[in-house]
């Protein structure tokens, strides 16, 4: 009985019963993610004036990018070498060198900024 | 100045709507805007969709225990649309159909589709008797839209699909209809909740080739404020959430025409103080005020109580020891002059103890034997004292007082505290510094250690003594880095206690707040503009794209100089967030200074662009036009699952072409 009511609520009239029941056997499928199937796409011998979900990004930006404060969002002309933080006065700066590492390395991450080479 | 609060508005699950014989009996179509952020579905004779609700489905974790042994019955309750009542609750367990604007996840999908139809009302036995028309992300790859209408079909059995692109719904079948100017060209700016389109359309054609999608929408806008609350006020980083990071995009934040403009006038403190908004957030009281109980506090207050009477105590009986000590001395010399010892003697004597005469030595014993009884009085008292402190703890601004004598003696014991807190924060401080300098190479702390360094480094064979003497091993700690002491432990305890010690006996002291609530507001002042000012500046997220401006001009600059000018004189925003203030502003200021001297730019902005690609579609639905690009399931079958038909507001259909055979099997 416990296993009628399962089905009964699990499967909503409207569906067909042949997919409700080959989703039922298996269950675990794994679905391609968006970089997957871009690859694949890209893989495929298209004609030459195809266009696809890839080619349409929007291009690199041509000016360079500005720098602001990591704080507080107003243009920053220095940087603090050792945090690598950008700052816009000493008010800033003296709040930046109490950071604790955490918020220093949030404020990385969320500029993109962790890498070592950039 | 007013202080806002959060809404936090919860989402009313929806009813199940009527299945009427009208809408079962003439196989109505079923209108979807199956956006990234929201789905909208109705019927193409309903004015409005029905049902609204965001893309995701909750699916709480099974309990692994319980696994094995009632698998079915145990089936966890999954949440849908706007099932989810507190999204946040739920934040980790929140799943969508969707990677970035298309759909890949079809099991997803699959209970998002369960739930539009079933609340709906559709109780049709083994189908869904309604053509879909539904939406899609611009160049939707093949295999999204064959994993889509498999779906479908063989789930739902519809008779028929039609799929369109949002944006193009939205111009082609509802904006032309409230603005029938009759213009063919057009550029579209879809601002959308993972993604920008900017879709040129010449002569009522999309031009797909020069199409472009910026990957940075009102999702990227949320989370890049969600995080810069959160590092700005970090003890309030639990209470700062996702959803209230888009409850601000949504009511407080706009666009600024010139960013840098308004960047140096909020740089400006008295803009800063006039123009800031103070969000308040949630707290109690209670709480704020003593992260202990009123116990605790009580406790706390009697033990620093009876640690002061115990200073003074042990003050006094220092005192009474050293005049009883005094007296004895002073008894003996007394006795020695009444045993009549000689005059020279007792002259040395009573000089030692600056004491000019027998009388004066007379005056003084008299004098010690009164001050002996007052202290031993005054100890009595105090003894008592402390009992009626304990007695009522209730009068507790009292209780300090009645620890000392008078109000000199308060001052003095305040004093001593404030300066020993001085002294610790000064060493702080001054370790600090030290730090800081060690660090750099060219302070001459720096330069200092490095020359200890090369000097300990430096090896004189034969006569090395080092470390004979347990001064040598000093050495070690004038070079770490922290200066050899750190920030003890006992001295941080030091500090809270003598910060305790002085807010009880002086509240005004340490510049506490009157109002507890201050310090869980949070101030916002120049993210309302930072925030989306991500769409024209997405570096500020670390991503290489162009600004919205920059990829609408490079756009504009792929056409022939004729239909660049027809495009920038017919610009329409749409997408949810094409109602953010001043983006229109901005958009026209920007594509001005790049347009050539005197040409025209025209920009709109959608009505009410979050539902037009909704209505779009449903006016589609009702158009003759309708029928012919209407899927059906025979076409299905004979066509592929991938076969798309394409009319005004589709996509562009190229058949997958099958695999290079040097390849793997990519695709099924």
């Amino acid at each position: 009985m416990n296993v009628d009511q399962n089905t009964l609520e699990q499967k909503p009239v409207f569906k067909t019963t042949s997919w409700f029941v080959s989703r039922h056997n298996n269950k675990k499928r794994t679905w391609k993610g968006l970089k997957q199937i871009i690859s694949s796409e890209k893989a495929l011998p298209w004609p030459d004036d195809a266009v696809h979900y890839s080619s349409i990004n929007a291009p690199p930006s041509f000016t360079p990018p500005e720098k602001f404060s990591d704080l507080s969002g107003i243009p920053a002309p220095y940087t603090d070498p050792q945090s690598r933080l950008r700052y816009a006065n000493k008010e800033e700066y003296a709040t930046l060198i109490d950071l604790p590492m955490d918020i220093t390395a949030g404020y990385l991450a969320l500029r993109g900024a962790t890498s070592i080479v950039g | 100045m007013e202080i806002l609060q959060f809404v936090d508005a919860k989402t009313v699950p929806d009813i199940v709507h009527e299945y009427t014989p009208a809408l079962r009996n003439n196989s109505v179509p079923i209108i979807i805007d199956n956006g990234s952020y929201m789905a909208r579905v109705g019927w193409a004779t309903s004015t409005e969709p029905l049902l609204q609700f965001k893309n995701l489905i909750a699916k709480p974790r099974r309990e692994r225990s319980k696994k094995e042994s009632v698998e079915l019955t145990q089936a966890p309750q999954l949440q849908v649309g706007n099932d989810i009542v507190n999204i946040e609750a739920l934040r980790f367990q929140l799943k969508t159909q969707f990677d970035r604007n298309v759909v890949t996840h079809f099991e997803a999908q699959e209970h998002l589709f369960d739930y539009a139809f079933s609340h709906l009302g559709i109780n049709t036995e083994n189908c869904v008797p309604h053509p879909i028309v539904c939406t899609e992300a611009v160049l939707n790859p093949n295999s999204s839209r064959q994993l889509m209408s498999e779906l479908l079909f063989e789930c739902y059995d519809v008779p028929g699909v039609c799929y369109g692109i949002d944006a193009l719904f939205a111009h082609h079948f509802y904006h032309e209809k409230i603005k029938p100017e009759g213009l063919k060209d057009v550029l579209i700016v879809n601002v959308g909740y993972q993604s920008c389109h900017i879709i040129p359309v010449i002569n009522n054609k999309t031009v797909f080739e020069n199409t472009r999608r910026l990957n940075t929408g009102g999702y990227h806008i949320i989370s890049f404020l969600h995080r810069i609350l959160q590092l700005k006020y970090p003890s309030h980083a639990t209470s700062i959430t996702l959803s209230r990071a888009e409850e601000l995009l949504c009511r407080l934040c706009k666009i600024a025409v010139d960013y840098r403009v308004e960047l140096s006038k909020w740089a400006n403190p008295d803009y800063y103080e006039e123009h800031v908004i103070k969000i308040q957030l949630p707290f109690t009281a209670t709480v704020v005020n003593s992260a202990v109980t009123i116990e605790q506090q009580k406790e706390r207050k009697k033990e620093l109580a009876r640690r002061l009477t115990e200073i003074n105590a042990r003050k006094r009986e220092e005192r009474l020891a050293e005049d009883e000590e005094k007296i004895g001395q002073l008894l003996d010399i007394k006795e020695m002059i009444e045993y009549g010892a000689d005059k020279a003697t007792v002259e040395r004597t009573l000089t030692e103890f600056q004491i000019k005469s027998t009388s004066e030595l007379e005056k003084n014993i008299l004098h010690l034997n009164n001050r002996i009884e007052k202290t031993k009085l005054k100890i009595l008292a105090a003894a008592s004292n402390l009992e009626e402190v304990e007695e009522p703890p209730a009068k507790q601004s009292k209780y300090s007082k009645m620890a000392f004598e008078s109000e000199k003696e308060l001052y003095m014991f305040l004093q001593n505290i404030r300066k020993m807190r001085q002294e610790i924060l000064t060493k702080k401080m001054i370790r600090k510094q030290r730090k800081q300098d060690m660090a750099k190479r060219r302070t001459a702390a720096g330069q200092e250690r490095m020359r200890i360094i090369s000097q300990l480094a430096r090896k004189e064979k034969g006569n090395d003594d080092f470390g004979l003497r347990d001064e040598d091993w000093d050495i070690y700690k004038t070079i770490s880095k922290d200066g050899g002491d750190s920030d003890s432990e006992a001295e941080n305890e030091k500090l809270v206690e003598f910060d305790e010690v002085l807010r009880a006996h002086e509240p005004s002291e340490l510049g506490e707040s009157s109002n507890p609530g201050e310090t869980h507001q949070l101030h916002i002042g120049i993210e309302i503009f930072r925030a989306p000012e991500l769409l024209f500046k997405p570096y500020m997220l670390g991503s290489q794209e162009a600004g919205l401006s920059e990829v609408i001009a490079y756009v504009i600059s792929l056409f022939e100089p004729e239909d660049q000018l027809k495009l920038a004189s017919n610009v329409i925003v749409t997408g949810s967030l094409a109602n953010l203030p001043g983006l229109k502003e901005r958009l026209v200021t920007d594509l001005v200074s790049v347009r050539p001297f005197k040409s025209t730019v025209n920009i709109n902005v959608m009505n009410s662009p979050n539902l037009a690609a909704w209505y779009g579609a449903r006016n589609f639905s009702r158009s003759d036009e309708f029928q012919r690009a209407l899927v059906t399931k025979k076409m299905y079958q004979e066509m592929g699952a991938e076969y798309l038909k394409t009319y005004q507001a589709s996509n562009q259909y190229i058949p997958t072409p099958s695999p290079i055979s040097t390849d793997v099997d990519v695709l099924s």
